[in-house]
Formats: C-alpha cells, structure tokens, sequence
C-alpha cells in the first residue's frame, strides 16, 4: 500500500521573472516500508520534496496523498498534528534544542501531544535506553559528540512511532564511525517497518536502501531498485569498494558488512544478472507482501 | 495544554537565570512601577492611619483656632490645605482677649493659648538656633491627652522661677548624656530651669499640627513678659465639655469671635475631623499623580518586556522551525512565548513588591512615617503585573507562531 502518493507536484519559487523551479512535476509512489535513498547535486531539489512529504511546506501544483488522505486542504494545526504523529525528521544539523537536556529534548514532541510529564519521561528513557544513550539522559547537547547528537535526534524522531522517517543528509556533519552507528539505527528501524526517506550525498549509505532516486534540477531523472546490503546499481561500476558476500554475512546482516568494507583485501567477485535478478524480484514479493 | 504551560513557565525560568542582567533590565521597568505603586498606596494608608490614631490620641473634640482666613469646608480640600500654612505666618490676628472670648462660652471646658517666640537658645556655652519656644499655660496638657515622663509641669501662677518643660527630642537634643531635669538655659535674656518632660507625642505626617515632640513650653506669662508688644497667637487649643457639644461649641466661637472682630473673618475655627477630610484629599491627590506616574513606567516596562520578547523571537527563530517540525501547533507556540513574557513580567511584579516592602522598613526605621502593606495592594500588584505580561507579550507571540517552519528552520 503507498503511504506516499506524489502526482505531478510542482514547487515555484518568486515571482514573474524571477520565478524558480525547485520541483517539476515530481511522481512518486513510496510504499509502506520502504526505505528510499535520494541522491542528487546540491540544488536538485531533494530539500524541497522532503520538505513537501513532511509537511512543512506546500507544493504549488499537484497532488499529495498521504496515507489515502489529500493534505491539499489542511490548515496548519492539522499539519502540525500530523508532522508530530506521522512522521519524524533527522536533520543534518542534529537541530537540539540547545538549553534543553537530552532526555527533554527526546521527549518534546510527547509535550506537544499532551502526555503527562511523569509518562514522557518514562517513554523518553526507554527510547533513550534503546539507542544506548540512558546513562547521558541529563547532559546537554553540546556536551554529546555528533554521533551520539545524531542518535538523540533519531529517538527524538521516533518517539511518537511515526510511520514515516525523514532523514535530510542525517550523516553529512559525521565521520564514517558515527555515519555507521547512524546507519544502523536507522536501518533498525526499517526493519521494524518504518518507511525511511534518506537524502544522502555518500553512495555508500545507497546499501541500506531499498531504491535509489536520482534527482537533477527539481525532476526524479533515475531510480533503481536495489537489494539490501549492496550498492546501487550505478555506482558498482564507479566506487572502489566492493563487497564480499558469504552466507555467513547474509546471516549476520548489513552491519558485518559494513564493517568488513575496509579490511577487503579479496579480489572484486563478479556477479552474475541472474543473481542481481533473483534479489530484484525478492524485494518486489516483499513489497507486494506489506 | 496544562501540562505543556508547567513546562514553558520551566523553560521560561531557565532562561531568565541563564540571562540575568537581560532579564533584570528587562523588569526594570515593571518593578519601578510596581514598586512606587505599592509604596505610595501604602504610605497614604499608613499616613491615613497615623492621622486618625493622633486624632483619638488627642481626642476628638479638640478644636484649633488659627488666624488667617481658611474655609476648610470647600471641596478642594488641597487648596483649603494650603491655606493652613499660609494662615501661619499671618499670626498677628489672634491675641490673649481671643482667648477670654472663647473661655467665656457655656461649654467650652478650657481655651488654651498657644504664641510662638523665637530666639537662641543658650545651655552652658551652646547656642541652639532652630528650637521653637512656645508659650502656653499649665493647662497644656490636659488639652493635648499628654503626661509628663518626669519632672512636673510649670503652674500658671509660681512667678518665682521660670520653669520649662521640654519635649523629648528637644530634651535629647539639649542634654543627650544627662538628664534634663533641673538644668537651666537661657532665652532672650532670661534664665530658665528644666522642670518637666514630655512623654513623646504620636505625632503624624501631613499633619497641621506642630510637632510637639520639639518645641519647649514655658509659662504664657513669662513669653508675654518676653515679647510683650504683640504676643502673637499662633493658635488656640479648644477643648469643649462634652464630645456631643463640639459643632455647637464650633459655631459659637465663630460667631462671638467674629463679632469681637468686627465682622472680619480673619481666623478660622476647625476641628480634628476637618483636619483629617484635608490629609484624606491632599493623600488622594498624591497617589493619582503616583499612580500616574506608575502606570506611564509599567507603559515603558511593557513596552520593554515586548522589546526584549522580539529579540528573542528572532533569536530563536531555528528553535521555533524545530519545534514547528517536530509538531507544535501555533497556538502551542504562542503558549511558549506568552508565558515566558507573563513569567518576566509577574517575576518583575514580585521584584517590586519585594523593592516595596524594603522601601517601607526604610521608611519606618528612618522616618515616623509608619507605611502600611496590605496583602490586597500585594495581590492588585501582582494582577497588574501579569496583565503587562499578557497585553505586551501577545504581539511578539503572534510573531513568533506565524513563522514559516521552513524558514524558521534555515534561519541562522
């Protein structure tokens, strides 16, 4: 079932001459636990169509479907109650709220749902818990490193169980350490069933995902559908790096292979089309099933 | 909605601590308002009270005459006031025969007369310039309700000595390690011996009444003997038989002293509650104009609180896109801003009170003013105090909960 319907959405920008394209006539469908890497040059657009899919800006033509449910005709409120109930944002920047602790910075959007004090912080310390980040409940934000800054917000994007995540370059500010744990997290969550938009700039985050949208000046110009753990298609051509599959990986999931990348030493494996097909049509069958 | 404004009044507290001089030059305003407010409401109350506590001290039936046209039964009562002084120095109307006139009258139990004589006064080699000597007879006391702390008061007719009795800042003042009785000092010539001292006088701010606690009295005999060309009256001490007799005793001293002169209205007659009606509208008049005064400066204070409440709209535009994407409604964000202005303000509100009670014990323990707090000019502060913080932190609230999010996210 798509919880995302896109239908010939465009986004303007000024006036007259100086009016701006930032999307053309973007079509997308995202399926329910999906998890979707964006990939584009700066200016391409892909800020905008998040922006758009969570809600915090209007497209100026078209139609946006979420869950079903036109969002054309909401007034703000509505929007704000489901930015704080359906979906959940992971900014570069962390965005913290600086002057409060980790722990109320996690559970600011039960506040804005009206949950009792006692009971927000009791959810808030289980999310927290979660990411491995309990025993830092009380410290400030400028006293985590990115990472665990990053982590803070991933919890505080999930604390309403939203349906959908939008991660807007969520490793960008990050070394690739912290880009790991990151990642982990975030495919975490998609296996519990989350739909996850991911803008990145780093091909090597294209592996969690599920497909792989392209975008160049405000269009989707590319999209391939890619299997779990491996590059997309495009770019196993162009990236140093390429994996070693054993069944012993397959079993221990994305992250052994992560962390297997800087040991390769194994010449490149060729893979076969019947191979990359048989994944294909696996993902599509899963698909099909949620 | 509760439970976020617990929230927001935390949040809003974190943030005056984390700023204190921004925060307190931002309640200035509010607290100087707030503060006079209070303090000049409760000095009027305290004067008030002071008035009529004097007034049963010296009872109320006590009646002044005093040269000078006044007609205390205008309704301007601050103009009729200012006449009283003015009345003072035109104090050559009133003499002893005035005194005769009035002692005449069915009911009246004593008429006391009351001349000022000025002069140095000399104790051992110390000359003091500014105590005022008052010549009056022995039936002083029983007419001001005053007894003596020791010693006894002069008779009106032992000519053997000159006795003085002092009052009690004059008689600390003249002989601060001794005590007064039975020294002497001389005036205009004349040898004086300390025979008496009064008990202090309760003595009220406001008040047309000298202050008897810093005079010195000596026989009416002796000061006309002193000054024996005019011995000016500067008022006569009335006290009538009966409580019930003082309107009647009041309207006979009019008109009998007003046929002895010659129809001229050159003095006037009052009573303790006149004088009191006088303080109430001088005190009325003074607190409108505080209150003014007041109400301009918590103008200038809300007008700083909606300043400052801008600046940190703008400052913290990022924070108003994050809470924005993370779900708060508008009205939610206008919640946050207007409890952090109504937190300033009332925190200003309190500030002053606080300024106030302080000013008050100032007051008290520096002067004989004895202000009065009441809980309910505490409470009407704080009420005005929170509604600065409603009427000037909506604007900058609205400001802030009209923010795009998107916007308001990129702000740096």
């Amino acid at each position: 079932m798509a919880i995302i319907e896109l239908h010939d959405v465009s986004k303007l920008y000024g006036f007259g001459d100086a009016t701006a394209l930032a999307l053309d006539e973007i079509n997308l469908d995202v399926l329910e636990g999906e998890f979707i890497a964006i990939m584009g040059p700066s200016g391409s657009g892909k800020s905008t169509l998040m922006n758009i899919i969570g809600l915090l800006d209007r497209p100026t033509y078209g139609s946006y479907m979420l869950s079903n449910r036109s969002v054309a005709k909401l007034r703000p409120n509505q929007r704000a109650r489901i930015r704080r109930d359906k979906i959940g944002f992971v900014f570069q920047s962390y965005n913290l709220l600086p002057k409060l602790t980790v722990i109320d910075n996690v559970a600011l959007p039960l506040a804005y749902r009206g949950v009792s004090p006692v009971r927000r912080l009791k959810l808030a310390n289980t999310m927290l818990d979660r990411i491995g980040l309990a025993e830092r409940q009380y410290f400030m934000p400028r006293q985590l490193s990115g990472g665990q800054a990053q982590s803070v917000a991933i919890a505080r994007a999930l604390i309403n169980n939203p349906a959908i995540i939008i991660a807007d370059e969520p490793t960008g500010n990050l070394d690739s350490d912290s880009s790991l744990l990151i990642m982990e997290l975030l495919s975490e969550i998609h296996n519990m069933g989350t739909t996850i938009l991911l803008v990145t700039h780093n091909a090597e985050l294209t592996r969690y995902a599920t497909r792989v949208l392209f975008m160049s000046d405000g269009a989707i110009v590319h999209e391939e559908f890619t299997n779990l753990g491996e590059l997309a298609p495009s770019f196993r051509r162009s990236t140093y790096t390429l994996t070693v599959k054993t069944e012993d990986d397959d079993l221990a999931g994305v992250s052994a292979l992560m962390k297997a990348i800087p040991a390769v030493e194994a010449p490149p494996q060729k893979r076969t089309t019947k191979q990359s097909n048989h994944w294909r049509k696996k993902t599509k069958t899963n698909r099909r099933r949620s | 909605m509760k439970l976020m404004t617990v929230n927001h009044i935390k949040f809003a507290l974190n943030s005056i601590r984390q700023s204190r001089w921004r925060s307190l030059m931002t309640m200035l305003g509010v607290i100087i308002g707030i503060s006079s407010v209070v303090t000049i409401v409760s000095l009027g109350e305290g004067i008030k009270h002071q008035i009529v506590g004097q007034i049963n001290n010296l009872g109320n039936n006590l009646i002044t005459v005093r040269p000078g046209s006044i007609n205390t039964n205008t309704t301007s009562g601050a103009l009729s006031f200012l006449n009283i002084f003015a009345g003072l120095n035109d104090s050559n109307l009133l003499t002893i025969h005035d005194t005769q006139i009035i002692q005449q009258i069915p009911s009246v139990q004593l008429a006391v007369p009351l001349s000022i004589i000025s002069g140095p006064i000399q104790v051992n080699q110390q000359v003091y310039d500014t105590i005022p000597v008052i010549g009056s007879t022995s039936d002083i006391p029983t007419v001001l309700h005053q007894t003596l702390e020791y010693g006894v008061f002069y008779s009106n007719n032992s000519s053997v000595t000159n006795g003085a009795v002092l009052g009690q800042n004059v008689a600390n003042e003249l002989y601060p390690s001794t005590s007064a009785l039975g020294h002497s000092f001389s005036f205009h010539g004349e040898s004086f011996v300390v025979v008496g001292v009064l008990n202090q006088f309760d003595i009220a701010p406001l008040s047309i009444d000298a202050d008897f606690n810093n005079v010195i009295f000596i026989p009416y005999s002796v000061a006309q003997q002193i000054d024996p060309n005019s011995a000016p009256l500067y008022e006569i001490l009335v006290k009538p038989t009966h409580l019930s007799s003082t309107n009647s005793v009041v309207n006979k001293i009019q008109t009998n002293l007003l046929a002895a002169h010659h129809g001229e209205q050159n003095f006037t007659v009052f009573t303790q509650a006149d004088e009191l009606t006088a303080a109430n509208k001088i005190l009325n008049l003074l607190t409108e104009l505080i209150g003014a005064i007041a109400a301009i400066s918590l103008l200038v204070g809300g007008i700083g609180i909606m300043n400052v409440m801008l600046v940190a709209v703008t400052e913290r535009t990022q924070e108003i896109g994050i809470r924005k994407a993370l779900g708060a409604t508008n009205r939610q964000i206008v919640n946050q801003f207007l409890t952090e202005a109504i937190v300033i303000s009332t925190y200003g509100g309190l500030l002053g009170i606080i300024v106030s009670v302080l000013i008050n014990l100032t007051l008290r323990i520096l002067t004989n003013l004895q202000p009065a707090l009441s809980w309910q000019v505490m409470l009407l502060a704080t009420v005005v105090s929170v509604m600065v913080g409603i009427i000037f932190g909506s604007m900058p609230a609205i400001k802030a909960a009209r923010k795009d999010p998107i916007d308001a996210l990129r702000y740096q």
